[in-house]
C-alpha cells in the first residue's frame, strides 16, 4: 500500500526579491514497511521536502497525498488532524517541550487528539521502556542527553500509531556512538510497526537499513539507488 | 551608543506594543501620582489663594473666639492705631438663590441643593460675603469698580460710600454677575442662613484685588448691613491691622501680642490658610499614598521589562562579553533600556496627570466642600516642580527597578554563548529562603504595626503596609509552585504519573490545554513570580481598601442607625453648600414648632473652631435632651450619660473619639477654648463614637455655651414627632408652610440615613478609581508578560503544532495560562488584601483619622472582584493567544 505520493512537487520560498526555489519538482512514493534515506549535501532541499511530505508545509505546485488523501483540498484543521494521527516527526534538534517531563513527552499527541491521561500514560511509559528510557520518565528533557532525547523524541512520534515517520537528520546533532543506537532504535521501530520511514541523512551506513536512497542535488532527485535492505 | 541603537533600541522597536504597554504602565503611575497631587494642591491652594487675594495689604488680624467679638471692644484696642490702619470686617456666607428655585420639596430636591455645594452647579452658587467699613478699607485691599467710565481710576471713596449706604446694597464681581446675568442696579436673591434675602446690586467689581479670588464668588456688604444680614449684630469677626512697617511684623506681632487683652489673638492672615491645611493633611497623606500604588506596579513592569530582556538575550550578552563589551558597559546597555522607556514615560505622565487630575479633583472637591472646605473646583495648572515631581519619580526609579537585572546582564559570562539555544531556566525548586523571606517580613510588619504614629501621620503604619506588600511579593514563587503541583494532580498527573482510576469528567473540557498551561507556567516560576507578585500585590491592596471601606460603612451604617433617633433634621439649605455658619430663623423654628405633629425640638448649633494647629467643630446641643433621648454610642466611659449627668451645667465637654486620638485628650483632662470674654478651661467627660468629621468635635451643653459664648441661633434642629405621625406628610407640610420665603432642608430619619451613605460613598469613589488605575496597570502588566513569554516560546508553540496541537488549543491554552496567573494573584491578593485591610483598619485609620472601626468582610464585593479579575486576566491573554496561534507555524528548523 503507498503511504506517501509526491508528484512534480515545487516549492518556492517567496523571500522578496531574490525569491528561493528550494525544491524544484520531484516524484516521490512510499509504500508501507519502505525505509526511504533522502541524501544530498545541505541546502539541497530535504528538509523542504520532508515539511512538504509531513503536512507541515504546503507545496507551490504539485501534489502530496497521504495514505491517498489529497493534501492540497485541506485546511489548516484538517492539516493538523493529519499531522496528529497519521505522521509522526523526528527532527535534528529533539524539539521536546522543556516543561514536560519524558512521559509527557511521549503521552502528547494522545492527550492533544483528546485521548484519556491514564491510557496516554500507560502506553508512554509502555514506549518509555520500548526506546530504553523506563528509568528516566519523570525526568525532564534538560536532564537528558542528546541520545536519550532523540529517543524520547522517537518515542513520541510513534506513540499515537502512525502511518508515516518523517526524521530530518536524526544523528545530526549527535556524537557517532548515540547517533548509531538512534538509527538501530529507528530500523527496530520500523521493523517491529512496519512504519513507513522517510528520513534525511548524512549518515553514509544507512544505506544499509535502506529500502532505497533517494539522492538529491539543486532541489532535484539526481538519481535513486536500491538500498541493501531490499 | 552605536552599540546601544543596535542592541537595545532595535529590540524596543521590534517589540513595539510590548515596550508601549511597559511605557503605558509607567505613564499611568506617574499620571496618578501627578494627578493627586495637583487635586491635593487644587484644595488647599484655592483656600488660600483665596485667603491671600482677600488679605490684601493686611500685615496681622485681630481674632476672637469662633463666634467673633464684641465690637465694643475696639474702644479698648485704639492704641493699635498707632502701629498702623485698622479695618474690622465681618464675613458672611451667602448662597445666589434666583427666583423660581422654590424652597426644598422633595428629598431629591435636597440633593441637588447639596450638589450645588459644588459651587458652580446651577444656581446654588456660594458666595462669599465681606462686610468692611469702606472708609477704612481702602488702604487695605483694591478695589475697581466697573462704573462711570472712567476706566483705569479706581472709585473714589465717597462713591464707594454712597454705593453702599443703602443697607440693602451689594457689590459683586463682574465675573459672578455675568456668569448669572446679572447687571448693575438690578436685584439679586441671595439665601443666608435659611431666608432669602433681596439685594441690588450696587456694582460690579472689575477683576483685581479680592474679586480675584474664589473665581469671583465675592461680594462686598457695609458693614453694618453685614451685621444685620449675618445676625452678627454688635460682632465682629476680625480687625484687620496694616502695618506702617510692614517689615517690622514679627516686632509688631510681639507687642500686640503682648498687650492685646483676654480673649483676642493677634496672627498672620495665612494662620487660617495652615489650618484648613492640617486639617485636609489626612484625606491627602493617604491619596498621596494611594497614589503611590499604580507607580509601584508600573515599576514592577520595568523591572520585569528588563529582566525578561536579559534572559532571553543571554547567550548574545555572552557574546557581546566574549568580543570584548565591558561589564559596565553591558550595565548600561540595560540601564539604557529602563530610561528609554521610563522617560518618554514619564512625559506623557505628568501630561495624563493634568488630564486625570480634572476627574480627581471632580471626585475629591465635593467631598473637601462637604467634609472640610469650600474650595476651588479646578485643578491648577502644570508648572515646574510637577515636571520635578513627575520626572523624578519616574526616571530614577525605574532605573532602580531595572537595577538588579541589569547588574545581573553584566554578571553574564561570556562562555554563555556557548551553551544551546535552549531555555535557561533550571527548574523551580522550592527552597527554604522563599519561605523564610516572606515570614521575616510578616514578622517586621506586625511589629511596624504596633508603632505609634509620628504627629498625625501614620509612618509606622505605611511601613507595615510596604512591608507586607513585599511579605506578599516575595511569597508568590511559593505559591505558584504549590499551584502548579496542585494543579497537575487536579489534572490527573502525580509527577508524570496517571493517577489511578479514571480521569474527572472536568478533563473532557479543559484537560490539555489546561494541563499545559499548567506545566508551562510551572516551567518558568522565576520569571512569572515578578509580574504575578505585581498584580497580587495591587489586588492585595484593593482587596484591603475594599476590605477597609466595607467595614467603615458597616460601621457607620450601624452608628447611624444607633445614634440619629430624630425623625426630622432641619438646617439651613446653604450649610449643605458648605456655608457653615448658616443658622435657622426664629421664623423656621417658630413654624416647625407651630406643627401639632412636633413633639421636642433639639436645637443644635455646630461651627468650626480653630483648635491647636487645625479646626474641630463646636457644637452645642442640649445635654438635658441628650442624657434623656439621646443615644449617642459612649466609648470611655460606657455609661457616658451618667457622667454627663453628674456634671450638667458645669464647665465640661464631651468629645468626640477622633478629637480625643488627635489631640491625644481623654476623660478627665482639660481643654482650652476661645470665648469672647477670653479663654476658658473645660473639663472632657465622656468620649463618644462618632463618624461625621475626622476633625473632631467638641460637644458642649446649650447652657454652657450660652454662659461662654453668648446667645446663638442653632445651625441645626433635630425634631421629634409624636407617636404615630408620618414624618414624610410632616416634612411635606412643613416644607409647604416654609414655601419659598426660606431655604432649609428637612430630611427624614430614612432620608438622612441616606444621605449620610451617599456622602460616604462619594468620598471614597476616588479611592476606588486610584485602585482601578492600579489594577488595569497590573493587569496590562500581566498581558505585557504573557507576550514576552510567547514571544520566546514561539519555537515551543511550532513543537506543539507539529505534534498534533490545532490552533484553538494553542490559543486555549494560552488563555488558560493567563487565567492561571490571575487566579494565583487573585488569591494571594485576598490573603494578603486581608492582612493589609487589618493594618488599615486597626493602625493607619487610627493614627490618621481617629477613629474606630468594626472589621467586617464585604464577601459579595470580593467575590465580585475576583470574577472581574479573573475575566480581565483571561481577556488579557485573549491577545497573546491570537499571537501565538498565528505565529505557531509547525516547525522550520535551521
Ligand atoms: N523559510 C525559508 N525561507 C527562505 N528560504 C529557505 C527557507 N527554508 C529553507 N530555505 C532555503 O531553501 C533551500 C533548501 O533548504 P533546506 O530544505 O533546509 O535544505 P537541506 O535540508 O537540504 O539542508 C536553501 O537554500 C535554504 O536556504
Ligand atoms: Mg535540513
Amino acid at each position: 500500500m503507498t503511504i506517501l505520493e509526491v508528484e512534480r512537487v515545487e516549492k518556492t520560498y517567496p523571500g522578496g526579491e531574490a525569491p528561493v526555489a528550494a525544491v524544484r519538482g520531484v516524484s516521490l512514493s512510499v509504500a508501507a514497511g519502505e525505509l526511504v534515506a533522502l541524501m544530498g549535501p545541505s541546502g539541497c532541499g530535504k528538509s523542504t521536502l520532508l515539511h512538504v511530505c509531513g503536512a507541515m508545509d504546503t507545496p507551490t505546485r504539485g501534489r502530496v497525498a497521504i495514505e491517498g488523501r489529497d493534501l492540497s483540498s485541506l485546511d489548516d484543521g484538517a492539516l493538523t488532524r493529519v499531522r496528529r494521527e497519521r505522521v509522526g516527526f523526528v527532527f535534528q534538534f529533539f524539539n521536546l517541550l522543556p516543561t514536560l517531563t519524558v512521559a509527557e513527552n511521549i503521552a502528547l499527541p494522545l492527550l492533544l487528539s483528546g485521548g484519556s491521561p491514564g491510557e496516554a500514560l500507560e502506553r508512554a511509559a509502555a514506549l518509555a521502556n520500548r526506546v530504553g528510557l523506563g528509568h528516566r520518565q519523570r525526568h525532564y528533557p534538560q536532564q537528558l542527553s542528546g541520545g536519550e532525547m532523540q529517543r524520547t523524541a522517537i518515542a513520541r512520534a510513534v506513540v499515537h500509531r502512525p502511518a508515516l515517520l518523517i526524521a530530518d537528520e536524526p544523528t545530526g546533532n549527535l556524537d557517532s556512538a548515540s547517533g548509531a543506537r538512534v538509527l538501530d532504535l529507528l530500523r527496530d521501530v520500523h521493523e517491529e510497526t512496519g512504519i513507513a520511514l522517510l528520513m534525511a541523512t548524512h549518515a553514509p551506513d544507512v544505506a544499509r537499513i535502506a529500502s532505497r536512497v533517494v539522492h538529491m542535488r539543486d532541489g532535484l532527485i539526481e538519481r535513486i539507488d536500491a538500498g541493501v535492505a531490499v | 551608543m552605536w552599540l546601544f541603537s543596535r542592541f537595545i533600541a532595535r529590540r524596543l522597536a521590534g517589540e513595539r506594543l510590548r515596550s508601549a504597554v511597559t511605557a503605558l504602565g509607567v505613564a499611568l503611575g506617574v499620571a496618578v501620582v501627578v494627578a493627586i497631587r495637583l487635586a491635593n494642591v487644587s484644595s488647599v491652594r484655592g483656600f488660600e489663594q483665596a485667603l491671600e487675594t482677600m488679605a490684601g495689604a493686611t500685615s496681622l488680624e485681630i481674632v476672637g473666639s469662633a463666634e467673633g467679638f464684641d465690637e465694643r471692644r475696639l474702644v479698648a484696642l485704639t492704641w493699635l492705631g498707632e502701629l498702623g490702619r485698622l479695618s474690622p470686617v465681618i464675613e458672611g456666607e451667602a448662597m445666589y438663590a434666583p427666583r423660581g428655585i422654590a424652597g426644598s420639596a422633595s428629598e431629591g430636591d435636597d440633593r441637588a441643593a447639596i450638589e450645588g455645594g459644588r459651587r458652580r452647579a446651577s444656581a446654588g452658587e456660594m458666595l462669599r460675603v465681606v462686610g468692611i467699613d469702606i472708609l477704612r478699607d481702602r488702604p487695605f485691599r483694591e478695589y475697581a469698580l466697573r462704573s462711570s467710565g472712567r476706566e483705569g481710576e479706581g472709585p473714589s471713596a465717597r462713591e464707594f460710600l454712597d454705593l453702599l449706604r443703602d443697607p440693602r446694597a451689594i457689590i459683586l464681581t463682574a465675573k459672578f454677575a455675568g456668569r448669572h446675568g446679572l447687571s448693575n442696579g438690578g436685584r439679586v436673591d441671595l439665601a443666608i442662613g435659611d431666608r432669602v434675602e433681596v439685594f441690588t446690586v450696587a456694582g460690579l467689581l472689575d477683576d483685581v484685588g479680592p474679586a480675584r479670588a474664589l473665581d469671583g464668588g465675592i461680594a462686598l456688604m457695609d458693614i453694618a448691613a453685614a451685621q444685620v444680614a449675618f445676625g452678627k449684630l454688635g460682632r465682629l469677626d476680625r480687625l484687620d491691622v496694616r502695618l506702617d512697617e510692614p517689615e517690622q511684623v514679627d516686632a509688631a506681632e510681639q507687642l500686640i501680642a503682648s498687650r492685646l487683652p483676654e480673649g483676642l489673638t493677634v496672627q498672620r492672615p495665612s494662620r487660617r490658610g495652615r489650618q484648613v491645611e492640617q486639617m485636609l493633611a489626612a484625606f491627602h497623606h493617604n491619596l498621596a499614598a494611594l497614589s503611590y500604588i499604580a507607580l509601584i506596579v508600573g515599576l514592577f513592569m520595568v523591572y520585569n521589562t528588563v529582566a525578561t530582556s536579559v534572559v532571553a538575550r543571554r547567550s548574545e550578552i555572552g557574546t557581546l562579553r566574549a568580543l570584548g563589551v565591558s561589564r559596565g558597559r553591558v550595565l548600561r546597555l540595560f540601564l539604557g533600556e529602563a530610561l528609554v522607556l521610563a522617560l518618554p514615560a514619564s512625559v506623557v505622565g505628568v501630561l495624563l496627570g493634568r488630564v486625570l487630575a480634572v476627574g480627581a479633583v471632580a471626585l475629591t472637591s465635593g467631598t473637601v466642600s462637604t467634609l472640610y472646605v469650600a474650595t476651588g473646583s479646578a485643578p491648577p495648572a502644570l508648572d515646574w516642580t510637577h515636571w520635578v515631581l513627575g520626572l523624578l519619580v519616574g526616571v530614577p526609579l525605574s532605573l532602580a527597578a531595572a537595577a538588579q537585572p541589569a547588574l545581573e546582564a553584566s554578571r553574564v559570562s561570556p562562555t554563555a554563548a556557548l551553551r544551546g539555544a535552549d531555555r535557561l531556566e533550571t527548574r523551580f525548586r522550592l527552597r527554604r529562603r522563599f519561605l523564610v523571606a516572606p515570614l521575616a517580613l510578616a514578622a517586621l510588619g506586625a511589629w511596624l504595626a504596633t508603632r505609634p504614629a509620628s504627629g498625625n501621620v501614620p509612618i509606622a503604619g505605611y511601613a507595615a503596609a510596604v512591608v507586607f506588600v513585599f511579605a506578599a511579593a516575595f511569597l508568590v514563587p511559593a505559591v505558584l509552585f504549590a499551584m502548579a503541583r496542585a494543579g497537575r494532580r487536579a489534572l490527573g498527573f502525580r509527577r508524570g504519573s496517571p493517577v489511578p482510576g479514571s480521569p474527572a469528567p472536568a478533563h473532557r473540557f479543559f484537560f490539555v490545554e489546561g494541563w499545559l498551561a499548567n506545566a508551562s507556567l510551572s516551567g518558568a516560576i522565576p520569571r512569572l513570580s515578578i509580574s504575578i507578585a505585581a498584580l497580587a500585590v495591587s489586588l492585595a491592596m484593593m482587596a484591603a481598601i475594599a476590605i477597609m471601606i466595607g467595614s467603615f460603612r458597616e460601621t457607620v451604617v450601624y452608628w447611624v442607625g444607633q445614634t440619629l433617633t430624630a425623625d426630622l433634621f432641619v438646617g439651613p439649605s446653604s450649610r449643605s453648600g458648605g456655608a457653615r455658619q448658616a443658622t435657622i430663623s426664629e421664623e423656621v423654628e417658630r413654624t416647625i414648632a407651630a406643627h401639632e405633629a412636633v413633639e421636642v425640638i433639639d436645637r443644635v448649633r455646630q461651627i468650626p473652631v480653630p483648635y491647636g494647629d487645625s479646626q474641630a467643630y463646636l457644637l452645642a446641643g442640649d445635654f438635658t435632651s441628650l442624657v434623656a433621648r439621646g443615644q449617642q454610642l459612649f466609648k470611655d466611659p460606657r455609661d457616658g450619660k451618667a457622667a454627663i449627668r453628674a456634671t450638667l451645667g458645669e464647665d465640661v465637654v464631651v468629645v468626640s473619639e477622633a478629637f480625643s486620638i488627635r489631640h491625644g485628650r481623654g476623660v478627665g483632662d482639660d481643654i482650652s477654648l476661645a470665648t469672647p470674654s477670653g479663654r476658658a478651661r473645660f473639663r472632657i467627660v465622656a468620649v463618644y463614637f462618632d463618624y461625621s468629621s475626622d476633625r473632631g468635635v467638641i460637644a458642649i451643653d446649650r447652657a454652657v455655651f450660652a454662659r461662654h459664648f453668648g446667645e446663638a441661633r442653632p445651625t441645626g434642629l433635630n425634631v421629634y414627632l409624636r407617636e404615630g405621625a408620618d414624618a414624610m406628610a410632616v416634612r411635606r407640610a412643613l416644607l409647604d408652610t416654609l414655601g419659598a420665603s426660606h431655604r432649609v432642608f428637612i430630611y427624614t430619619n430614612a432620608g438622612l440615613r441616606g444621605e449620610v451613605l451617599r456622602i460616604f460613598d462619594r468620598t471614597f469613589a476616588i479611592t476606588y478609581a486610584l485602585e482601578l488605575i492600579a489594577v488595569v496597570v497590573a493587569i496590562l502588566g500581566v498581558a505585557a508578560t504573557l507576550l514576552t513569554l510567547i514571544l520566546e516560546r514561539e519555537h515551543e508553540f511550532a513543537v506543539l503544532r507539529l505534534v498534533g496541537a490545532d490552533r484553538r488549543q494553542v490559543r486555549r491554552m494560552v488563555v488558560w495560562e493567563a487565567l492561571m496567573m490571575g487566579a494565583v494573584s487573585q488569591s494571594v491578593g485576598l490573603v494578603v488584601g486581608v492582612v493589609l485591610s487589618l493594618v488599615l483598619i486597626y493602625v493607619i485609620n487610627v493614627q490618621s483619622f481617629g477613629w474606630t472601626i468594626q472589621f467586617h468582610m464585604p464577601w459579595w464585593f470580593l467575590t465580585q472582584m475576583t470574577l472581574v479579575i479573573l475575566t480581565a486576566t483571561a481577556l488579557a491573554g485573549l491577545y497573546p493567544a491570537r499571537l501565538a496561534a498565528r505565529r505557531a507555524a509547525p516547525i522550520r528548523e535551521e
